[in-house]
């Protein structure tokens, strides 16, 4: 087993199970029940459909303007909070417990609650995004700035510092690294949060494609948004882990 | 949320601070609510008043067992076969190849992308929840237990290899130990997705549970007792975290949180 190998040993399996994935949904998918699973090809065609209509880059784009309203929100709230908190200690202790809390409290069953207060619009889904994401973010700047050395503050200090310059120079260009660790999980959990309130709010963007065909009975439907919903989100997560690694770099 | 977290909830002096932060939050919420919004709103008091009436309500003692059952149940699962892939990914270079792609697949796939598909395949029942707790739980581990599989120190094994171990006596006594840690991480990780799965579910299809207890009774206006609902939630999830947490500080004290993914 070492651990290079040569370049087909690296690609072959990879490759072959892929296709062979494939081929097994196409098999089964042709000796069942259409309500049941369709094959891949099937699927490839439905999905083409929708594209070429047009329907998939508007319902795409519908849920890209929650995601990123949502997850915007979240940095711009979560990550000041957080070097607020780091820096002031005793709000840190005071709301710790608080902010833990509703971390680990499944949030998605505060939906029914957004729906009746905020009703069908735009803005309870983005409130919704918003909750999935700010947590991470905030749980991880408060962490990520306190870890910084008070050598570094004593040193700014020392050079006459004010409190402006001391966050502008030290405590946020330290913290970013941990803040981007933050976004790439919220990203993730954002994701989950769109589809949620398009699943239980109101039916729009690709929650509304899944949710049309799966109540049409339209298998092939179903299974090409979700392929969609897949794709977008390995390129989000691709785009989390790239800006993570990107301000790494700076980390010390 | 980790060990980190426990070491500032024992941080000197925090007790007065935290006690006045709840005051404020309920005060704020209390009157905010009382001043703006319509009186079926939930409210601290209100909340606190529903407690005793639906704590002794049968309907929500059972949909309260029915759930965290169903939890239970999927997390034993996800353990099991998460752990026996995690295993194989992480032993053999062939099936982390091979399989990697879909285990990644699996855990970037919002979880609840499934509903449609599970309930059309298992229809408007339990095991429809039981299989969104399973897929929300199961690639955390099978990821957090190749990463501990992987990390085993050379050494160990080569020292096993000398004192001629068996392949089965390698895999219990070296190799699950060492990745024990990253085990206890991704347990960790699946408790807090299982929940999400088990409440999404049960919205979804509308079947009995603490979920439809809330979407039932926030729509008919009681959302001081649908949030009695909520705390029980909040209070299952941090119980698995301080639990999981606990186990790691007692059982694994060695091991420094920053070693495992999240």
């Amino acid at each position: 087993m070492s651990r290079e190998g040569s370049l087909a040993a690296r690609y072959a399996p990879p490759l072959l199970s892929f296709a062979a994935g494939l081929a097994l949904w196409e098999l089964v998918g042709r000796h069942t029940n259409a309500a049941f699973l369709v094959p891949f090809s099937e699927t490839l065609v439905t999905l083409w459909q929708l594209a070429r209509s047009g329907e998939l880059l508007q319902q795409t784009l519908s849920s890209l303007a929650i995601f990123s309203t949502g997850l915007a929100a979240g940095l711009l709230v979560g990550a000041p909070i957080g070097l607020l908190l780091a820096r002031v200690a005793v709000l840190r202790r005071a709301f710790d417990v608080y902010i833990m809390t509703a971390y680990a409290t499944p949030l998605v069953a505060l939906i029914p609650f957004i729906l009746s207060l905020m009703g069908f619009g735009f803005a309870p889904k983005v409130l919704v995004v918003f909750l999935f994401a700010v947590f991470p973010i905030l749980y991880n700047t408060v962490e990520g700035a306190r870890s910084l050395k008070p050598e570094l503050i004593e040193v700014a200090r020392s050079f006459r510092s004010d409190e402006w310059a001391l966050w502008r120079d030290v405590m946020v260009p330290y913290t970013l690294p941990y803040t981007m660790t933050g976004l790439r999980q919220a990203i993730g959990r954002a994701l989950v949060g769109m589809i949620a309130a398009e699943f239980f709010l109101s039916s729009t963007g690709l929650g509304q494609l899944i949710m049309s065909a799966s109540q049409n009975f339209d298998t092939a439907g179903v299974l090409a948004a979700t392929l969609v919903i897949m794709a977008l989100g390995l390129v989000l997560m691709w785009l989390g882990h790239a800006l993570e690694r990107r301000f790494a770099r700076w980390r010390v | 949320m980790s060990a980190a977290a426990i070491d500032t909830a024992r941080e000197q002096g925090s007790f007065w601070p935290r006690l006045w932060a709840g005051i404020a939050i309920m005060l704020v919420w209390q009157i905010t609510v009382r001043a703006f919004a319509p009186a079926y709103v939930a409210t601290p008091i209100g909340i606190a008043l529903a407690i005793p009436r639906i704590a002794t309500d049968p309907t929500f003692l059972l949909s309260c067992g029915i759930t965290l059952a169903a939890v239970a149940e999927g997390l034993v699962i996800a353990l099991v076969v998460g752990t026996a892939l995690g295993l194989l990914i992480g032993q053999s270079t062939l099936a982390d190849r091979a399989l990697r792609q879909y285990v990644n697949a699996g855990y970037t796939l919002p979880m609840i992308v499934v509903l449609p598909l599970v309930s059309l395949w298992f229809g408007y029942t339990g095991a429809a929840r039981l299989a969104t707790i399973v897929f929300a739980a199961l690639f955390s581990i099978v990821l957090n237990v190749a990463d501990g599989a992987r990390a085993v120190p050379r050494e160990y094994l080569e020292v096993a290899a000398s004192f001629r171990s068996g392949r089965w006596r390698v895999l219990f006594d070296i190799v699950l130990p060492a990745a024990m840690p990253y085990f206890l991480a991704g347990l960790r990780l699946a408790a807090g997705r299982a929940l999400i799965g088990a409440v999404v579910a049960e919205f979804f299809t509308a079947i009995p549970g603490l979920g439809y207890f809330i979407l039932f009774n926030s729509r008919t206006f009681h959302h001081n007792e649908a949030f009695v609902a909520v705390l029980v939630l909040a209070a299952f999830g941090v119980g698995c975290d301080a639990l999981i947490n606990e186990a790691t500080r007692r059982y694994l004290p060695w091991y420094r949180r920053d070693e495992v993914r999240d």
